[in-house]
């Protein structure tokens, strides 16, 4: 018998993923940049967690991390209660694609394929085959999840910036993953319409999934469980009322 | 075997996808692909076509490879002498030639000079003879005889069964029983050209063969496609003896002589008829010995030249592939983002370098088919045009072989001018969507 996550306080359930000391050094033409300079971070079944910090701070890098774009130079990163620090390509690959769900601040969908189209890019990616059925049924749950499902044969240049944002978040949510990476998803939206996809955001996280959302927005912030502030390349906690 | 499948269908229906949201750019893709997968398509027609026309009845005229052929020219006690020795053999046969003329008594054939039927004049004309002055037609009984039902031929007289080493094809009827006792009226086996006259024409059977001592009533008993175009029949050589006196068959002008046909094995034979045709006095230098090897020699020279003309269409689907790359590196540069995101929702390296594999490999197979209908219809019009002009085109069909390697043009065109941008795309790094 399983216990619902929604039933027990998230701190007390084993965490989704378990950054612990995770440095990330920059090598580019100049001298190298250390960007990530030993940070922690647990993020657990329920859990919302917004990172703010300066422009150049690391927030994006800290969420490639995270979402295994790309590899720590030292620390140690657990999913689950497994050590995926270095974890080669292919599985990493496999992983993005059960484990994880990923928010741009631009949208990304690609313009000559409806908004179901381009949901359906999450489920046809080679990890696993799903009847054409069964892809319908789940891409036109997870369009129906933001409120969007009349949308589903629009293509994007038809769609405001607002549907096309919850477009992108329904092909996150398609693969139920166990946590959403959102890089600045409001930055190129309104102040209503951001709030409303923030509030689907979080509203991802009552089923149990872990949510990590980058912003600079600190009202944005103030909606979820935990704030943290990247700089000098640590994430400090910051209290709500700070926040707000 | 599941993901295998898995990653097939989408790389299949996202390749699909990208061929749809390029249309354009995928029709001048055909467009530069099609000249060559077209030049591949017609230069392996051509060549089997033309395998079929000159190597089918190669055998059939010219033997089978391998058996060995002595030519006697007619002359002495030569034919006497090669009958003699290769009566009653099966591993060799000896053919003599005679000119015949079967129908109406006293009338000129309808193809003189044994001529095809159809040929438009009636034949070659009066046969001729020629020496230090000039040309002359022979006095063969023809001349100034009026023209009626009759079909001049070459009759070949048959020491044993031929078939094995010409492998005639049966039309009708049956071959030569060269087992029984020989008939008074020989049983001939016709060739098709020959058979052609004869139900065009209801001559009636009388045989007036050179040098006979008298006309025979002939028995036809079948018909062979022999391979020539001109009218023959095949006799055996002791039911033509029984007419035709052995002295009239040496020193003749009619026919070739004497040829022998030996299998491989044969070398006895050989050794005795070189043997027994010295001691009858003739000359080592007349006896001519060679091995047939005209299909393979035919087979390799028709070989080379498709390889020379592959060689050329290749170069110019060489340029196709040069568009298709290009086109496809410009493409990968402008979906960067795509495949970056494609990678960022969990597509493994190796199913972005297949989805650019299969669009292009999708415009190689379309080209491909439009290529292999271009050259199906161009044939039918050759043929509609040019068909009535060269009767070895007669029932020809689009080879299947030519849309074989027209699909493997257009497969090889597209990987080749995909692999480059698909490695490109595997390669484009994740982060890209970041930094976007």
């Amino acid at each position: 018998m399983t216990t619902s996550p929604l039933l027990v306080p998230a701190a007390l359930q084993p965490p989704l993923i378990n950054l612990i000391g995770v440095t990330k050094t920059l090598k580019g033409q100049d001298q190298p940049r250390t960007i990530l300079a030993g940070v922690d971070l647990t993020v657990h079944p329920g859990d919302s967690v917004a990172i703010l910090g300066r422009s150049g701070s690391g927030k994006s890098t800290l969420l490639s991390l995270i979402g295994l774009f790309d590899r720590p130079d030292g620390g140690q990163y657990l999913l689950g209660d497994r050590d995926i620090t270095k974890i080669p390509e292919r599985k990493a690959a496999a992983l993005r694609s059960a484990e994880f769900g990923f928010v741009f601040q631009r949208f990304f969908l690609l313009k000559h394929l409806t908004a179901a189209q381009n949901v359906a890019m999450a489920l046809v990616n080679g990890q696993g085959w799903l009847p054409r059925r069964k892809r319908k049924a789940k891409v036109l749950a997870a369009l129906e999840r933001v409120g969007i499902g009349h949308l589903a044969k629009h293509k994007p240049p038809r769609l405001s910036g607002g549907e096309q944002q919850r477009v992108a978040i329904a092909r996150a949510l398609v693969r139920e993953p166990r946590i959403l990476l959102a890089d600045e998803p409001t930055g190129a939206l309104d102040t209503d319409t951001g709030n409303l996809v923030v509030d689907v955001l979080r509203q991802a996280t009552e089923q149990g999934c872990g949510l990590v959302l980058v912003t600079h927005d600190h009202d944005h912030a103030a909606k979820m469980g935990r704030v943290l502030h990247l700089s000098d390349g640590v994430l400090n906690p910051v209290p709500q009322r700070v926040v707000v | 075997m599941i993901r295998l499948s898995g990653r097939l269908r989408a790389s299949l229906i996202i390749g699909g996808q990208g061929i749809r949201a390029r249309k354009l750019r995928t029709f001048l893709s055909m467009v530069s692909l099609f000249l060559g997968v077209l030049a591949v398509v017609v230069v392996q027609a051509g060549a089997e076509i033309a395998n079929r026309a000159m190597l089918a009845d190669i055998e059939l005229s010219q033997g089978k490879d391998g058996t060995r052929q002595m030519y006697l020219s007619p002359e002495g006690r030569t034919v006497p002498v090669a009958l003699e020795v290769l009566e009653g053999r099966t591993d060799s046969v000896a053919m003599t030639s005679a000119r015949a003329i079967i129908g109406e008594p006293g009338v000129k054939p309808i193809n003189e000079g044994g001529g095809p039927i159809d040929q438009s004049g009636g034949g070659y004309g009066p046969n001729m003879t020629c020496d230090q002055s000039g040309c002359y037609p022979i006095n063969d009984g023809n001349a100034g005889a009026p023209e009626g039902q009759a079909v001049e031929l070459q009759l070949i007289g048959l020491t044993g069964d031929i078939r094995q080493f010409r492998p005639f094809r049966p039309s009708q009827g049956q071959w030569l029983d060269f087992g029984g006792e020989p008939s008074l009226a020989p049983r001939l086996v016709l060739n098709e050209e020959a058979a052609k006259a004869f139900s065009q024409y209801h001559v009636p059977a009388e045989m007036r063969v050179d040098g006979a001592t008298a006309n025979p009533t002939p028995q036809i008993l079948g018909v062979v496609d022999d391979g020539g175009y001109q009218p023959a029949a095949y006799v055996r050589s002791d039911e033509l003896l029984n007419w035709l006196p052995v002295t009239s068959m040496s020193g003749g002008n009619s026919g070739p002589g004497l040829q022998v046909l030996m299998s491989p094995a044969a070398i006895e034979v050989e050794h005795i008829l070189r043997a027994r045709l010295t001691a009858a006095g003739t000359p080592e230098d007349r006896i001519h010995v060679q091995t047939v090897e005209t299909l393979e020699r035919m087979s390799t020279e028709l070989a080379i030249m498709r390889w020379i003309f592959l060689g050329m269409a290749a170069l110019v689907l060489l340029i196709g592939v040069a568009g298709i790359l290009n086109v496809g590196l410009a493409t990968v540069g402008e979906r960067i983002e795509e495949f970056a995101l494609r990678r960022a929702v969990g597509t493994p390296r190796l199913l972005l370098a297949g989805i650019v594999l299969a669009e292009t490999l999708l415009t190689g197979l379309l080209t491909a088919a439009l290529a292999i209908g271009a050259g199906v219809v161009g044939l039918k019009l050759a043929l509609t045009m040019f068909g009535s002009r060269f009767p070895s085109l007669e029932g020809v069909a689009f080879p299947w072989q030519a849309g074989v390697a027209g699909v493997v043009a257009g497969l090889v065109a597209g990987i080749l001018g995909g692999l480059i941008p698909a490695l490109r795309a595997a390669r484009i790094p994740i982060a890209t969507v970041m930094r976007a």
